[in-house]
């Protein structure tokens, strides 16, 4: 495995390494230090010993040697030894075995012997007058043993902080893997087929039920848009078949057809019916294109109030003559950042609805104002309006009030509003009866 | 007018090239985007039809060619995609127009046509004449035979869209284009109900109508008196 503290385990196993490793030096640190201290407070000892006995004999040499007589005599002092020679070496007073060292000052390791036992020693040479030199040696047991315990302890702490560590590791790392196989089982069988599949939740509401909920709204949102993708092809079959037979019979009738003048009136069927087929797959393609728009990039500041007063000026005089009323209210000066060009489209969607499916004499509206935060578009009319269930279908492709689709149009129009809506991140309705109204807000 | 068509659909290809010959027209084809762009700087073209997507040399690569050789034939861009973005793209690197497939023969040979005779922006008179009928672009005003005739802003744009074509047909997507700035079809007839306005302004109390509607294709304004 390449790059192995990429891992859980890994990561942890290196973590506890460092603090492993951080411990040793700590550890290393407080043993010195604690040694040291030991050791000054033996010397110290050993010195304040040293100057008690020349204080005691008054500087000369007998009197130290009565003072070492009287203290080994009661054996007070267990841990301490001493041993008084003169110039030439001879010893004049003191049981501790050992050779006084020529000059004076601290001896760290003096070895000595007692009940013929070699051990180790802490010692301080002082020079009397008369070139008699004193030893005074303290017993090292106490530091060694102390040292022994220290490294001990320190070692059983050391390696259960390490069976932790790695215990821990491993632990992380297998209930990680354990979360994580869950979502790999479920993308395992996602991409096998089982599109209805979602990542289990423990509900323990922690991270990786957080990246669960989060992956199985990813999920439900892929399977909409497929569900909506499935709708939208069959949808298209569906609404095509119709048009292409017509296209089918009228070309087979100019086949058949003797009489020339007739025969080109067939053609000539069958040539509007090929072109009304070619305006709805680009009607489709558009509102894909809108709805796939790598939007907002090419997106102005584009003057709503003028667009909007643009658009019913140019549907005043056909909706006037088809027996319509246009009335507008439009707060000037109005912007907002799109595309003009679909939003002229959609004004223009808006109002072929209202022309197209309402009977003479109805009234259209056409509001555009400013909410505290949005600017608002109604289109309303008061024609027969649609049903409440039928309402929020009609931004769906094809979706047509009349069943027996005797009016004109594709059912595209409330499409291509929807999604150049959406590309504008705003958000439509339908209002039902009575009559029929379509809110926009941006 | 000779025209060059650089395509690379076979049928799409012959299609335009045959209707263009039908028409009178001296035609040169070309499938290939570099050879479309050889032929094309050897010059002597009135008009070109040019493919967006095309082997060799992309549609706009060839027109922004062409361009920074300085040759301003008039280009007629196609493309297979309503491309709502590409338009522009498309007319800002030195297109002169541009046609969505699929298009009806009629709509491109009036486009070329209009193409044909397009002055450039700067070069613009002032004046539109056609017939006893002229139009002041400055001043915007319309006189017809002396009378002075008052319309509305859409109704004169209409009508100097029409007269910047004398004789030549202007389809109803074209309208929409330079009159209204559309570049969808509604479904409801602006064209036709402000173009019968026009023409009510416009023919009271002549007993001629200088505007001819051509079925199936669009409109025209009849040059001559």
């Amino acid at each position: 495995m390449k790059r192995w503290w990429r891992g859980t385990f890994g990561l942890v196993a290196a973590v506890a390494l460092g603090f492993a490793l951080a411990t040793l030096v700590i550890g290393a640190v407080a043993f010195e230090t604690t040694h040291e201290a030991l050791e000054l407070q033996l010397d110290h000892r050993v010195a304040i010993e040293t100057q008690a006995l020349i204080d005691e004999g008054q500087d000369g040499h007998e009197g130290v040697a009565a003072a070492i007589r009287r203290r080994e005599a009661a054996s007070s002092t267990a841990s301490l030894g001493y041993r008084l020679v003169d110039a030439q070496n001879r010893p004049i007073a003191g049981s501790l075995s050992t050779i006084v060292p020529p000059k004076p000052g601290y001896v760290e390791l003096l070895p000595y012997k007692s009940n013929g036992e070699e051990r180790i020693a802490q010692s301080l040479t002082t020079v009397l007058p008369g070139n008699y030199r004193l030893l005074v040696a303290a017993d090292r047991a106490a530091i060694d043993e102390m040292d022994r315990r220290f490294i001990l302890l320190f070692l059983g702490a050391f390696g259960a902080m390490l069976l932790l560590g790695i215990g821990a590791a491993w632990l992380v790392g297998i209930v990680t893997r354990r979360r994580l196989a869950r979502i790999d089982h479920t993308a395992a069988a996602i991409i096998a087929g089982d599109l209805s599949r979602r990542v289990p939740l423990t509900g323990s509401g922690d991270e990786f039920d957080g990246v669960a909920t989060t992956l199985n709204r990813m999920l439900d949102r892929i399977a909409g848009l497929m569900e909506n993708l499935r709708q939208v092809s069959s949808d298209v079959a569906h609404d095509l078949r119709t048009p292409l037979t017509r296209l089918q019979n009228r070309l087979d009738e100019a086949l058949r057809e003797r009489d020339s003048e007739l025969q080109r009136e067939a053609i000539e069927a069958a040539a509007s019916e090929a072109s009304e087929l070619l305006e709805v797959f680009s009607a489709l393609l558009r509102i894909a294109e809108v709805e796939g728009m790598a939007a907002r990039a090419h997106f102005q500041t584009v003057n709503m109030s003028a667009v909007v007063a643009d658009v019913v000026e140019a549907f005043r005089p056909a909706m006037e003559s088809s027996g319509h009323q246009l009335v507008s209210r439009i707060s000037p000066g109005l912007t907002l950042s799109g595309d003009r060009r679909l939003l002229q489209q959609m004004l223009t969607n808006l109002l072929d609805n209202a022309a197209q499916h309402t009977p003479q004499g109805t009234m259209v509206h056409l509001d555009l104002e400013s909410t505290h935060d949005c600017i608002r578009l109604a289109v309303t009319d008061d024609g027969p309006g649609v049903s409440e269930k039928e309402a929020p279908e009609l931004f769906n492709r094809f979706a047509r009030v009349d069943p027996s689709r005797s009016t004109p149009g594709h059912g595209l129009g409330l499409a291509m509003v929807a999604a150049i809506v959406a590309v504008h991140s705003g958000r439509a309705t339908i209002a039902p009866r009575p009559g029929f109204g379509v809110y926009i807000e941006f | 007018m000779r025209i060059l068509i650089v395509e690379d659909d076979t049928d799409t290809n012959q299609f335009i090239a045959r209707g263009l010959t039908e028409l009178g027209h001296q035609v040169v084809t070309s499938g290939d985007g570099r050879d479309g762009l050889f032929h094309a700087t050897d010059g002597g073209f009135d008009a070109m039809v040019v493919d967006r997507m095309l082997p060799g040399l992309d549609g706009l690569s060839l027109v922004k060619a062409l361009r920074a050789a300085g040759n301003s034939t008039p280009v007629l861009m196609l493309t297979a995609v309503s491309g709502i973005a590409d338009r522009v793209e498309g007319l800002e690197g030195g297109a002169d127009d541009y046609l969505v497939k699929p298009f009806a023969f009629t709509e491109l040979a009036a486009r070329l046509h209009a193409l044909g005779r397009r002055p450039s922006a700067a070069a613009e008179p002032s004046r539109l004449v056609a017939g006893d009928i002229e139009l002041d672009l400055h001043r915007r005003t319309v006189v017809r035979a002396g009378r002075k005739i008052i319309l509305q802003p859409r109704e004169f744009a209409l009508l100097a869209e029409l007269m910047r074509h004398p004789g030549r047909i202007m389809t109803r997507t074209m309208l929409l284009e330079r009159v209204w700035d559309f570049d969808f079809d509604p479904k409801t007839n602006i064209v036709e109900t402000h173009l019968s306005r026009l023409r009510s302004k416009l023919n009271a109390g002549f007993d001629s109508d200088p505007i001819e509607t051509v079925r199936g294709a669009g409109y025209l304004i009849r040059d001559g008196g």
